[in-house]
């Protein structure tokens, strides 16, 4: 690995941040949609999950591959006769969101958030220590 | 101990170095979730310690900081073995030696431009 391809420090976090919030907007989502037990597609809402990955070689940071649904988890088999959504014996699929799972992971991806932002406030003080040396 | 030109040289090579390890660690803290990343470190104090007690002529162009995957911390589920704790760590310590780095330097270059300017 003899090779850099060093990216700037602030591409490199920047890239955190964006992760970081798209993390935090799907946790957003699927808690706001922990009940919604149809959707447009006519089924429970499924949980969504970000998937993250690195280009193994350099240094780029982070990207999001892609938001997909929780297909391993089964949808909640829930009694709520009178349920518009209920089948014949009482009985709806409601969405398999786990909110203390959604709320644990909240809080690992802000505190994620703060430190890809801590890395970026830390970068302007070094460079204007650096910058100093011009005056 | 090296000549005033030397120090210049040895100074702009340890900050290049740590200008990358400022890289490698926001690389790390970006990817703490991403599975199956192993952290990176950057290997140049030991490449340079070792270049100096070998006692070669030695061009400081060619100590370049190395980049590689240490590969010794264990890994979390997701094969991910990135400690935030020690990354932030890692990031203030460089930051410390980078700032010390440069107002050496700054300091190098003071002390020329006295010795330029003579006795008045």
């Amino acid at each position: 690995m003899g090779r850099i391809g060093a990216v700037n420090p602030v591409d490199i976090a920047a890239s955190g941040l964006r992760a970081e919030s798209v993390r935090l907007s799907v946790i957003a989502r699927n808690i706001a949609n922990a009940r919604t037990s149809r959707t447009d597609a006519g089924t429970a809402y499924r949980r969504q999950q970000v998937v993250l990955r690195t280009d193994p070689a350099g240094l780029t940071g982070v990207r999001v591959e892609q938001v997909r649904p929780d297909l391993q988890t089964a949808l909640k088999r829930t009694y709520l006769p009178g349920h518009p959504d209920a089948t014949d014996d009482g009985y709806v699929l409601m969405p398999n969101v786990s909110v203390p799972t959604e709320m644990m992971n909240m809080v690992v991806a802000s505190r994620s958030y703060q430190a890809n932002a801590a890395v970026l406030k830390r970068y302007q003080d070094t460079t204007n220590v650096a910058l100093e040396l011009l005056r | 101990m090296p000549q005033r030109a030397d120090m210049i040289g040895y100074l702009e090579a340890a900050i290049r170095a740590r200008g990358v390890r400022q890289s490698v660690i926001a690389h790390n803290i970006a990817n703490a979730h991403t599975p199956g990343f192993r952290r990176k470190a950057v290997r140049f104090e030991e490449m340079l310690a070792e270049a100096m007690a070998s006692g070669r002529p030695r061009d400081l162009a060619d100590a370049r900081p190395e980049v590689f995957a240490p590969r010794t911390t264990p890994v979390d589920g997701a094969g991910n073995d990135v400690d935030l704790n020690r990354e932030v760590g890692e990031l203030v310590k460089n930051d410390l030696l980078y700032k010390a780095y440069l107002r050496m330097l700054a300091g190098t270059y003071r002390k020329l431009e006295l010795a330029m300017g003579g006795p008045k």
